[in-house]
């Protein structure tokens, strides 16, 4: 059991350490087995997982690193719940008061008997882009965890673009899409995060490799 | 650091593996490798792979001092060495 929960300290310990410090990972892991060997496994495997966290937080790549993790449990993961959610149970989330889409239509009102049936239609499509940007968005979170740039961008503008079809459409029924834009509105920012990461990713490279 | 380093500089031409090292200075790993990394970024130790003694073990990082870093370890161990009568009185 000490040797596995060891093992399995070494692996995270190695995980965590950047691509610059790989050297140091594979350095460990073969002091790790005379550690081992000296009955120091855990102790040894702790003080490698300490070292590779601080190295983590030492470095900009670490840095960079976590903020990326932080930005997709934190954001993009809560957001894709949001809307995955909202999709799945009936837009509860998406009209005002959470009266789902019997509170959009004012039930009860003089004109909702017109209109009943038309937003009755538009349902599923609104279902559908909604459930669409949710899925994009746990796309984009892996992406982003990934590090792949390209399909993180790509994700992004799909995923904002579904979002503003989704104001689009609501605003043509005449639906509050106050909830709608927000979502919009939030990824938009993401896709802004993201250039930005681009960025701050390229200068941190070049900063490694100054000859490029 | 001053500690490592005088642990390296005791045997300044010698490779050192890491283990051996956290057991002559009594530091754990989560210390000491911190600090080889950071020693080795500012050019005061060097390391290499080294083939194992043992078959079937991986290859060994070793370590021993620049000229930079025993030109430091010198100097730390000046500093906190106890005056001599003459330093005292100038």
């Amino acid at each position: 059991m000490t040797i596995f929960l060891a093992r399995l300290l070494m692996t995270l310990a190695s995980t965590s350490m950047g691509d610059d410090r790989r050297d140091w990972s594979l350095a460990m892991q073969a002091e790790y087995e005379v550690a081992a060997a000296d009955g120091q496994a855990l102790s040894f495997a702790s003080g490698c997982l300490v070292a590779a966290w601080r190295e983590l937080l030492a470095s900009p790549q670490g840095r960079f690193t976590l903020t990326n993790y932080a930005a997709a449990l934190g954001i993009m993961l809560p957001m894709a719940a949001l809307q995955i959610g909202c999709a799945v149970f009936g837009l509860p989330y998406l009209y005002p008061g959470e009266h789902g889409l019997p509170g959009a239509m004012l039930v009860g009102g003089s004109h909702e008997t017109l209109l009943r049936s038309i937003y009755l239609g538009a349902v599923p499509t609104l279902a559908l882009i909604q459930l669409i940007t949710g899925i994009g968005h746990v796309r984009l979170a892996w992406l982003l965890v990934e590090r792949d740039w390209p399909g993180a961008i790509r994700w992004a503008l799909w995923t904002l673009a579904g979002a503003t079809a989704l104001v689009i459409f609501m605003s043509v029924l005449f639906l509050d899409a106050q909830q709608a834009l927000l979502q919009a509105a939030i990824v938009g920012l993401e896709v802004a995060a993201i250039a930005i990461g681009i960025t701050r990713h390229a200068e941190i490279a070049a900063v490694r490799n100054p000859t490029g | 650091m001053r500690l490592v380093l005088a642990i390296l500089a005791e045997q300044r031409g010698e490779w050192r593996h890491g283990y051996d090292l956290m057991k002559a200075a009594g530091l754990l790993s989560g210390t000491l490798y911190p600090l080889l990394m950071r020693m080795t970024d500012n050019g005061l130790v060097e390391a290499e792979w080294r083939e194992p003694a043992q078959q079937g073990r991986p290859p060994r990082h070793v370590y021993r001092l620049t000229a930079a870093g025993f030109a430091l370890a010198i100097e730390l161990t000046r500093e906190s060495a106890p005056l001599s009568g003459k330093e005292m009185l100038a």
